[in-house]
């Protein structure tokens, strides 16, 4: 899906189609929120500013465990499984926050990485035929089924809102500062 | 943060059309931000937190100009940004609405945004009802072509949900106020 040839690889298309413009933009924000988060030791990935407690690891542990829910809970109806059902995921947001504390910054970026290639391998397969009208396990309780459309949208939602927190939080961190990263930058 | 989203799903359709499905995201964007933003005096919407030089009030000022460039300069062909930003000579102060934002009363900050926001309404619509999703802009971005008005709504969505990001941490330290979206 991501072109990798180019420098600017997270671009998405001016004229896509729904799936190459929504897929797109979510690739953008992973890849603007991977580099925000980029080359900090456990001290910089343990900071926070203000009167919150997010910090960088705790956001990549948390997108990381976002971005298998997407996949196997809310995609398919299946348990998290892997890493999580490993480790005492517990399905509270603060589990990713509290726990990341204790990880070191290699196992919060391959974590998160591994999470990322999973999702955009799983979420290419379920477009599939039908695109982004096919209908997914989440539901209202009521057996009112979101669309694939509707999940994608949200988790486009819910990176730009973390990669806004983590704009705040690296600038205090290091000073680092910018909408997307620069031109050839790769993880 | 969207754990249990299921429980906001009445806000967008669940398995809405394309443009149900982006407008109803973008217009969530807007009603969080403003809520974000909202209930407070001039002095903390020039708040900043950490390192950063951003503020609630700049934020509303930002959006307010975002809403103008992308829906009413380029989608309409308008040729010309809405007053106050009409005036404004942005490449020799390119943070024109971050800077005059600490002079504005909050009330006129969350006028002139609802006023762009009312406006990208409007213009969206008719541009909807024009093309559909594939209908283009009418202004070439970098590269010589314009976007498409799907292409200006996602990035919006993005647009919004970053900034009410910064919002969430600026406003938390203002008044403790924190939540993924407002109350009903």
């Amino acid at each position: 899906m991501t072109d990798t040839t180019t420098e600017t690889p997270w671009e998405p298309p001016l004229a896509g189609t729904d799936v190459t413009a929504i897929l797109g933009s979510l690739d953008r924000m992973r890849w603007t929120f991977r580099w925000k988060a980029a080359d900090l030791d456990a001290a910089g990935l343990a900071t926070s500013i203000g009167a919150s407690t997010l910090t960088l690891g705790g956001l990549l542990k948390h997108l990381a465990a976002q971005e298998d829910y997407l996949t196997t809970v809310k995609l398919d109806g299946l348990p998290m499984g892997g890493y999580w059902a490993d480790h005492g995921w517990d399905g509270d947001d603060d589990w990713e926050f509290t726990s990341a504390a204790h990880d070191t910054p290699e196992q919060l970026y391959t974590l998160y990485d591994s999470a990322v290639a999973r999702s955009r391998e799983r979420i290419a397969g379920a477009v599939g035929e039908q695109g982004l009208d096919r209908s997914v396990a989440a539901n209202d309780g009521e057996g009112a089924h979101a669309n694939l459309r509707r999940l994608v949208c949200d988790m486009v939602e819910e990176y730009g809102r973390h990669t806004g927190h983590a704009d705040l939080i690296r600038e205090a961190v290091d000073g680092r500062t910018g909408e997307d990263p620069p031109a050839g930058w790769r993880p | 943060m969207t754990q249990t989203s299921h429980t906001d799903l009445p806000r967008i359709p669940a398995a809405g059309t394309e443009i149900e499905t982006l407008v109803g995201a973008l217009e969530r964007n807007r009603h969080t931000f403003a809520w974000k933003c909202g209930g407070l005096d001039a002095d903390s919407l020039r708040r900043t937190v950490g390192a950063s030089k951003m503020t609630l009030g700049g934020l509303l000022k930002h959006l307010a100009l975002v809403e103008d460039e992308y829906f009413t300069r380029q989608l309409t062909g308008a040729g010309t940004l809405t007053p106050p930003f009409d005036t404004v000579d942005f490449e020799a102060d390119p943070d024109w609405e971050w800077r005059t934002a600490a002079d504005d009363s909050p009330e006129d900050l969350m006028a002139l945004w609802e006023a762009c926001v009312a406006r990208s309404r409007e213009h969206v619509a008719a541009a909807y009802d024009a093309g559909g999703p594939d209908v283009r802009s009418r202004v070439p971005w970098s590269d010589g072509e314009p976007p498409t008005l799907r292409r200006l709504m996602v990035d919006l969505v993005e647009e919004y949900a970053r900034h009410t990001g910064h919002a969430d941490l600026i406003r938390e330290s203002i008044d403790g106020l924190v939540g993924e979206g407002a109350p009903a």
